[in-house]
Parts: structure tokens; C-alpha cells; sequence
């Protein structure tokens, strides 16, 4: 069968091929579920997903061989995603790092101490929240 | 049919020189609605992220309160969808009207399981108090499994999350449905053909990112 206006048909032995794929995938992922890799499990899950989507966009959604514009905006796109996570992350996983200030400087504090060392503490010297 | 003053087939408006320029346009129009959709959900993605991190044992202990192998199931139906809408697009790409007719039937009729399955398991959830937000309250005893085991602290937003995801994403998948319906009754009608396809095409590609979705949603909510 003749290409019409140049526009690509993906051939059905490929459709099927690319489908099979995915159902195996599928299954692997459900497999691999069933053993604890602890801190592996996340990049695991992650990294068969993104190569089953890898799949669907290529071939399913024909992006290998179609002009080069649409392949450039999901790539911006997902760089904004990575930025965006990225970003959030940064602030969300060191939370409560800072959960140590107090209203004085840490030198005060220090000099504080210092003082208090080996003297007897007068009444006016104690401060119950520095 | 042609346009006498373009020369060009009826269906290419006057403003684009070519059926091609047409076609790559609406293309191009429906990969940055795309990525206006997987900017939607990435902010849910993100929202799942932080409170795993947060509290990853909860997460995981709770995810068994999710049936893999219903989840499995819908896995399998929308790859089928995906699988059938592009042969689809393949049929009519050649001409074959008919063949296109029976993969966009197939295509609809995926989704509707993928639905009907989420609603089983949906009301499964409900049935027990497992519901988001602030009515959370899980309780009863089935098939010798206590609820009430997933009255932990932050439960409630494990299957906040889980409600909200899945339920835009069945949001989506209901609006696939429309599309697919709306184009079903255009091709029955004999509007499509080798040379102009384009709501096909547009609507594959949104049904592909349906799929694309769940496919990420489906390890990250049920298996780990």
C-alpha cells in the first residue's frame, strides 16, 4: 500500500511486536514488585514505566518519525517536569534542618556559655529561653 | 471536492497552503495540549513524591490496600486501547474504512472496562470508609482482612492521593470516551479517508497520553 502525502503508516507486524512488548513489561514490573529491593524499588518501578511510555510514544504514537518540532516540545516539556520536581525536592527533603535556631546568635550563645563556665550563677544571669 | 479558488482538497481550510500544513499543524497543536496535560499531572505526581518520601513505610503499607491485579487488569485493557487505536490509525492511513470503524468500537469498548473496573474497586473502598479527604474512616471486615488496620497517621492523604489521581485520570479516560464516540459517528458517517484523518490522529494521540499516564500510575500506587 502506497504512503499518502508522506505521512508514515506504522506497520502492523510492528504495532503488534511494540504491544507485545508492553504486556511483557507489564508482567516484569508485577514480577519484580513481588521482591524488596528497598531503595531500588522507586528507580525500578520507575525506569521499566518510562520505558514502556518510551515505547507508546514512538511507535504508538509514531513521534520517530514524525517532523521534529513535536518531539522538541515533549522534550522541553518534560525538562520543565524535571525542574520542577527537582526544585521542590530541594526545599522538601531538607526540611527541619534548620529545626536548631534559636532568637540568639550562635556566638552570643557561645559567649553565654563561656561566662557561665566555673561561676557560681547569680539569679540575674539565669535565662530560662535564650 | 475541491476548493476552486485553492486548488486544494475541501477539507484543507484557506489559510493553509496544503492538506500537509494542515495536518502538521493540528498535530502540533494537540503535542502542546499534551504537554499542558502532563504538566497537570505532574503536579499530582509531585504531591505523591513528597509524602512518600515523607513517610515511605506508610506508603508502602498502604498500597497493598490497592488490588494489583485489578490494576494489572486496567493496565492491560488501556496497552489493548492504545494497541487498537493505533491499528486504527493504521486502517485508515490505508483506506480501509471499515478497519478503522471496528479498532475505534474496540478503543471505546476498552475504555468502558477500564471504567467499570475502577468503579468495582472504587466502591470496594467506599463500602469499608475509604474515602478522601476529612470523611475518611476506615472500617469493616472482608474476606478476613480488618480495615481499620489503615487508620494510620497520614493515611487519609495516602488515599487522598490515590482518589485524586486515579479519579482526573478516570476523568480522562470518560472524556476519551466522548472523543472516541464523536469520531466513531464521523467515520460511520464516511468522513474519513486516506487523505484526511486528522481527528483520528488527534484523538490517538490524547488517548495514547491517557495510557501513557496509567502506565506510571500503575507501579507507583499499587506495587510499591
Amino acid at each position: 500500500m502506497s504512503q499518502d502525502h508522506g505521512h508514515h503508516i506504522v506497520p502492523v507486524k510492528t504495532l503488534v511486536a511494540v504491544f507485545g512488548v508492553l504486556v511483557f513489561l507489564t508482567v516484569l514490573t508485577v514480577v519484580l514488585a513481588q521482591f524488596h529491593f528497598g531503595a531500588l524499588e522507586v528507580p525500578i518501578a520507575l525506569g521499566i514505566a518510562f520505558t514502556k511510555a518510551a515505547f507508546v510514544v514512538m511507535i504508538f504514537m509514531a513521534l520517530k518519525w514524525d517532523n521534529r518540532v513535536n518531539a522538541t516540545i515533549l522534550a522541553v516539556g518534560s525538562l520543565f517536569v524535571l525542574v520542577f520536581i527537582s526544585f521542590i525536592l530541594l526545599d522538601t527533603e531538607f526540611r527541619g534542618d534548620l529545626s536548631n535556631t534559636t532568637e540568639t546568635t550562635i556566638m552570643d550563645q557561645q559567649r553565654m556559655d563561656e561566662g557561665l563556665e566555673g561561676r557560681e550563677p547569680a539569679r540575674s544571669d539565669i535565662s530560662f529561653n535564650r | 471536492m475541491a476548493n476552486p479558488h485553492t486548488n486544494q482538497p475541501a477539507h484543507v481550510k484557506h489559510y493553509f497552503v496544503s492538506s500537509e500544513q494542515q495536518f502538521d499543524a493540528a498535530k502540533m497543536g494537540m503535542w502542546l495540549f499534551l504537554v499542558t496535560e502532563i504538566l497537570l499531572f505532574s503536579g499530582m505526581f509531585v504531591a505523591y513524591t513528597i509524602y512518600r518520601s515523607w513517610h515511605p513505610e506508610t506508603w508502602t503499607a498502604l498500597s497493598t490496600a490497592l488490588d494489583w491485579k485489578l490494576g494489572g487488569l486496567n493496565t492491560i485493557v488501556l496497552l489493548a486501547s492504545s494497541f487498537t487505536v493505533a491499528m486504527g490509525i493504521n486502517q485508515i492511513q490505508r483506506g480501509n474504512q471499515k478497519g478503522l470503524l471496528i479498532n475505534l468500537v474496540l478503543t471505546f469498548v476498552f475504555a468502558g472496562m477500564f471504567l467499570v473496573v475502577k468503579y468495582f474497586e472504587y466502591s470496594a473502598k467506599f463500602e469499608h470508609g475509604l474515602f478522601p479527604g476529612a470523611a475518611f474512616d476506615p472500617h469493616g471486615v472482608s474476606h478476613g482482612f480488618d480495615y481499620a488496620t489503615y487508620n494510620v497517621p497520614y493515611g487519609p492523604q495516602f488515599f487522598s492521593i490515590y482518589f485524586v489521581m486515579t479519579g482526573i485520570h478516570g476523568f480522562h479516560v470518560l472524556v476519551g470516551m466522548g472523543l472516541f464516540a464523536w469520531i466513531t459517528v464521523k467515520a460511520l458517517k464516511g468522513r474519513f479517508s486516506a487523505e484526511y484523518y486528522t481527528p483520528v490522529e488527534n484523538c490517538g494521540l490524547y488517548w495514547h497520553l491517557v495510557d501513557i499516564i496509567w502506565i506510571f500510575l500503575f507501579p507507583l500506587l499499587y506495587l510499591i
